[in-house]
């Protein structure tokens, strides 16, 4: 029977396939049984999963040294007693071969049998550690299917689930998914973002996606209304093939803005810069004319291996982006490991009591600086290659930036010395990502040559409001009057010192949010490139003199309503 | 077969550390060891078991030991306990 789902459209886009459910804090398993004579092969298969765990394990807590060993040391043992629990272990045992379950099925029993008894725990520590048994039960599952990694029969499917980390999300689009459904989650989301760079369709806050969704239902996906249709008739297919289209012609009338000028209806110039990470995103974004990569995150290399990348494989990456720009200007920002971002090298602590306002970014640079001093060698080794910049993220004082300055300085000295080609200039700018840098701006914003303002960051900081905190749905919000004001605030600042500032982040890809910056005196937005003709026709309708005219009212503007009103204006 | 009534002294009780220290005391001797609090009773050799006892400071623990060398075990599991762990207090 049909059934029709709200939510809110995270990333535009429409779809149609089977759904395929994947239930919350639970593993996704084939409930089906096996033969007796199969029952000790699979007994076999968990024992081999349990040792492949064990290994890796051990070779994290070698790898782990300092500080890190002790922090994350007493997490892996924690971790490595409960691959040895008797009670889990024979546990699954027990259960393939009396019940004849798949190793999978018994895993998921045994974790749901635990997972009654601590979520039923009054003290929240000990119900938080089911966290920690979810992790081991999760590592396990992962090595029963290390041949077969490729989530059987996602691709064409439709995924509905409760919740999708940011790097799932990249995953997920490789293996082929048509769209993503998620119950919880909000718009400015990094998963939310990421699909968006990805033109993976998303629906965010459907949440009753996983009660009224069976595996295997038909599913009209249209993330451009935010609405999901389960076993939809003859009148949705209809109207569906007419959105495809509408959304087809859409993407084409965009495509002919691919050689036009950003440019505002008055004739000012707006830099577009692109954010990257990828072989890819930077053949896209000189294809489509960006000014230039404005932010080159450096994470990638550190994500997905186990391996602190060496200044050799460092070098070798950045080079390829220069080179891939043909001398227009990259942007490399220094590694910003972190909160939602953890890395499989254990250098960002996973386990910080409050990882966003932890150990990260240029803090953690800082507190490993001979690390941080190889990424400082790789790039300036970079910048033989072509016109590179350095960007520091999460800035709070003039301190940090004056040490990076210093040590790159020394980095630069030494390559010199040893006769390796660095160019002459390389332009240090500063990513203003927490209040405190945005505020302090004008005490260190003689000491660096550009700013780059990371808005999802900054609103969070600036409103003490957790963008992946669905419970606070509106409070996060870039149209905050303070967050106006502050930005006004730094536009102004930078101005003065005569030092150029873009703004990279989830506004600076939202055309809903063109007018608002560009009034507010911005005239250079760093995005994915896949956003760039979206914003290109944004810009190409504003008249540039009257927005600066009538954005006066909006640094001053005295509630949220108001600037709403102002921008709705704008966009209407 | 030993019993004994042990109580937790240390100011975590027998939180993620604690727990991982004594699983990994007992897990070194062959006799089985069970332990009972507050109407749960469970293997000292699971980690899952130990954090399920949830037992806080000044909770009594009931220790049962049972093999070969199971004067030997009690003996170290009750000065573990009065040790604060480890913890200093």
């Amino acid at each position: 029977m049909r059934r029709a789902i709200q939510g809110i459209p995270a990333a535009r886009g429409v779809a149609l396939g089977r759904a395929r459910v994947r239930m919350p804090l639970m593993l996704e398993v084939e409930r089906e049984t096996i033969q007796p004579d199969e029952v000790e092969a699979e007994v076999e298969r968990v024992h081999d999963a349990i040792e492949f765990v064990r290994a890796e394990m051990h070779e994290l807590r070698q790898r782990l040294h300092g500080a890190l060993a002790h922090e994350i040391g007493e997490f892996l043992d924690l971790h490595a007693l409960m691959l040895d629990d008797p009670e889990l272990l024979q546990g699954l045992d027990t259960l393939i071969r009396t019940k004849g379950y798949t190793a999978d099925y018994a895993l998921r029993k045994q974790r749901d049998r635990v997972a009654h008894v601590f979520l039923s725990m009054d003290d929240p520590y000990l119900r938080s550690r089911i966290d920690d048994i979810d992790q081991v039960i999760g590592r396990l599952h992962a090595a029963l299917h290390r041949r077969d990694a490729d989530l059987q029969g996602v691709a064409g499917d439709i995924l509905v689930t409760d919740a999708v980390a940011p790097a799932e999300i990249a995953q997920l689009q490789a293996q082929g998914v048509l769209a993503v459904v998620t119950t919880t989650g909000s718009l400015l989301s990094h998963t939310a973002i990421l699909a968006r760079s990805l033109h993976l369709p998303l629906i965010v806050g459907a949440t009753q996606a996983l009660t009224k969704i069976n595996d295997g239902d038909v599913l009209i996906v249209d993330a451009l209304e935010g609405l999901v249709i389960c076993e939809p008739d003859q009148t949705d297919l209809t109207a569906h093939r007419k959105r495809v289209d509408a959304f087809k012609r859409e993407r084409k009338q965009l495509n002919r803005l691919r050689r036009e000028p950003t440019r505002t209806r008055d004739g000012v110039d707006i830099k577009l810069w692109a954010n990257a990470e990828s072989r890819e995103d930077i053949a896209e974004a000189h294809g489509l004319g960006a000014a230039g990569v404005g932010l080159y995150r450096t994470e990638f290399l550190f994500l997905g291996t186990h391996e602190i990348p060496d200044e050799e494989k460092q070098f070798n990456a950045y080079r390829d982006a220069v080179l891939g720009m043909t001398g227009r200007t990259v942007t490399i920002r220094t590694l910003d490991l972190g909160a939602d971002k953890s890395d499989d090298t254990g250098l960002a602590l996973r386990d910080e009591p409050n990882p966003a306002l932890g150990l990260r970014g240029i803090r953690l640079s800082m507190s490993r600086e001979k690390l941080f001093e190889i990424q400082l060698r790789a790039i300036a080794r970079a910048s033989a290659y072509g016109p590179v910049r350095v960007l520091l993220p999460m800035i709070t004082s003039r301190e940090e930036v004056l040490y990076a300055a210093r040590l790159f300085d020394r980095v630069r000295k030494s390559l010199a010395e040893e006769g390796v080609a660095v160019a002459e200039h390389i332009p240090l700018g500063a990513m203003i990502e927490i209040p405190a840098a945005a505020i302090a701006l004008p005490t260190f914003v003689s000491k660096i040559d550009f700013l780059s303002v990371g808005t999802n960051d900054l609103v969070q900081y600036l409103l003490a409001a957790d963008r992946n905190n669905e419970a606070l749905g509106d409070l996060y919000t870039p149209l905050h009057p303070a967050f106006i004001r502050m930005l006004s605030d730094i536009v102004r600042t930078a101005r003065k010192a005569g030092k150029p500032v873009a703004i990279c982040g989830e506004i600076a890809a939202d055309e809903a949010f063109t007018p608002l910056l560009l009034g507010l005196g911005i005239e250079e937005l760093s995005m994915h490139p896949g956003s760039f003709l979206q914003i290109r026709k944004a810009v190409r309708e504003i008249d540039h003199a009257q927005l600066v005219q009538s954005s006066r009212a909006l640094a001053r503007a005295k509630d949220r309503a108001s600037i709403m009103r102002w921008l709705e204006s704008r966009t209407a | 077969m030993i019993e004994k009534d042990i109580q937790v002294i240390n100011q975590l009780g027998l939180h993620a550390r604690a727990s991982a220290k004594l699983v990994q005391l007992v897990s070194g001797y062959r006799s089985e060891v069970m332990m009972a609090a507050k109407g749960r009773d469970i293997n000292a050799k699971s980690i899952m078991g130990v954090l399920m006892l949830a037992a806080g400071v000044g909770t009594v623990v009931r220790v049962r030991v049972d093999g070969p060398d199971e004067v030997a075990c009690m003996n170290a599991i009750e000065d573990l306990f009065n040790r604060y762990f480890d913890e200093g207090s």
